[in-house]
Parts: structure tokens; C-alpha cells; sequence
């Protein structure tokens, strides 16, 4: 299974656009990343933050909602949260101009 | 002018898609919207917050990066909320599946 995950982080971290892909588990802790450790460990602590707020605003709006992906489009990348159950991943991309 | 902004809130609102459309102030007070006010009035705060957390954690990551734009999908629906110099804009829209 593992190799599958491997396979499937290589696959899309050779996607042109791709910066970079991280996987982080609920204590915040990146377990899986194609970047450099400290890169991850930052994006991996400032992302959990979001998640916890993304996830209290769709609660707050309606108790049955949960969110499913969030995307946040800077002037230099785009950054793309998507929350599963005891884990999360991360995919940062440059959009094509 | 307002009239301009009358007609193009009118000509996204209609597309069937779109559930609202909610243009806020920097201080989240609701400034013009097509749904009804309670509800606004709650999409605008967590919007508001939503969007200050989403602001701090990118500018965390990179001090010269901003963000542009947010997109938050959840089961029932997508939230997206743009952010201009003095307001920010909120759309509401069931994408479909």
C-alpha cells in the first residue's frame, strides 16, 4: 500500500505545476512531503490552523456540512487543503498565467 | 455606478448555480446581498474570519505573498470569497455534480 502512495505522490509531483505535496496527519506532523523539511513543517503547522477554522465556519453554518476542499489562490501560488479523517494533504501549484 | 454594480450582482445571481452573492465591508457589515439578511449577516462573519486567518497564514508562509482568492467546498455547497482592498466579496454556489 505504501508503494501505492508513493507511486501516486510521484505521479502528481511531476505535474508541471506542481510546487510541491504534503501529507500531514492530525497532530500536524507532515508524514509524507516532496519538500524540504522545514518548508513542510511550517506549511504543515500554518495549514492545520485553517483546516480547524475552515472546518468550525461550515459547522457554524450548517451542523451537517463538513468541508471537503479548500483552495486559497495567492499572487504566486494557489494552495489546496483537503481534509480526510485522520489526515490531511496539501498541494501547492503555480497556475499557469 | 451603483447601478452598473446593481446589474452585474443581478446577471451572477441569476446563473442557476449561484446561491447568493454577498458584498461586505472591511468591517463585515453586509453592504449589498441577495439573500436574506440572518443569514448574510452569518456567512459575512465567519467569511470575514475566515478569510483574516486564510490572510495571516499565507503571509506567514511568505511575507511578500498575498492571497488572492479563497475557495472553500463543502458537501452541499461552494464558498467563494474574494477580497479586495476595502471589501470583500462572497459567492455562494451549489457546484454541479
Amino acid at each position: 500500500m505504501s508503494a501505492e502512495v508513493e507511486e501516486m505522490l510521484k505521479r502528481f509531483q511531476a505535474l508541471k505545476n506542481v510546487v510541491g505535496i504534503i501529507v500531514i496527519d492530525n497532530d500536524g506532523i507532515p508524514i509524507k512531503t516532496t519538500l524540504d523539511n522545514t518548508l513542510s513543517v511550517h506549511y504543515a503547522a500554518t495549514m492545520q490552523t485553517l483546516r480547524e477554522k475552515a472546518r468550525q465556519v461550515v459547522l457554524d453554518l450548517d451542523g451537517t456540512n463538513e468541508f471537503t476542499a479548500l483552495r486559497m489562490r495567492t499572487l504566486y501560488h494557489e494552495v489546496m487543503l483537503c481534509p480526510k479523517d485522520d489526515y490531511f494533504i496539501v498541494v501547492i501549484q503555480k497556475p499557469c498565467e | 455606478m451603483s447601478a452598473e454594480i446593481e446589474e452585474i450582482l443581478k446577471r451572477y445571481s441569476n446563473y442557476p448555480n449561484v446561491s447568493g452573492i454577498i458584498i461586505v465591508d472591511a468591517f463585515a457589515i453586509p453592504i449589498k446581498t441577495t439573500m436574506e439578511y440572518t443569514l448574510t449577516v452569518h456567512y459575512a462573519a465567519l467569511a470575514n474570519n475566515l478569510l483574516a486567518k486564510g490572510s495571516k497564514m499565507v503571509q506567514k508562509l511568505d511575507s511578500s505573498n498575498e492571497l488572492t482568492a479563497l475557495r472553500l467546498r463543502t458537501l452541499n455547497h461552494e464558498l467563494m470569497i474574494v477580497p479586495e482592498e476595502n471589501f470583500f466579496i462572497v459567492v455562494v454556489q451549489k457546484p454541479c455534480e
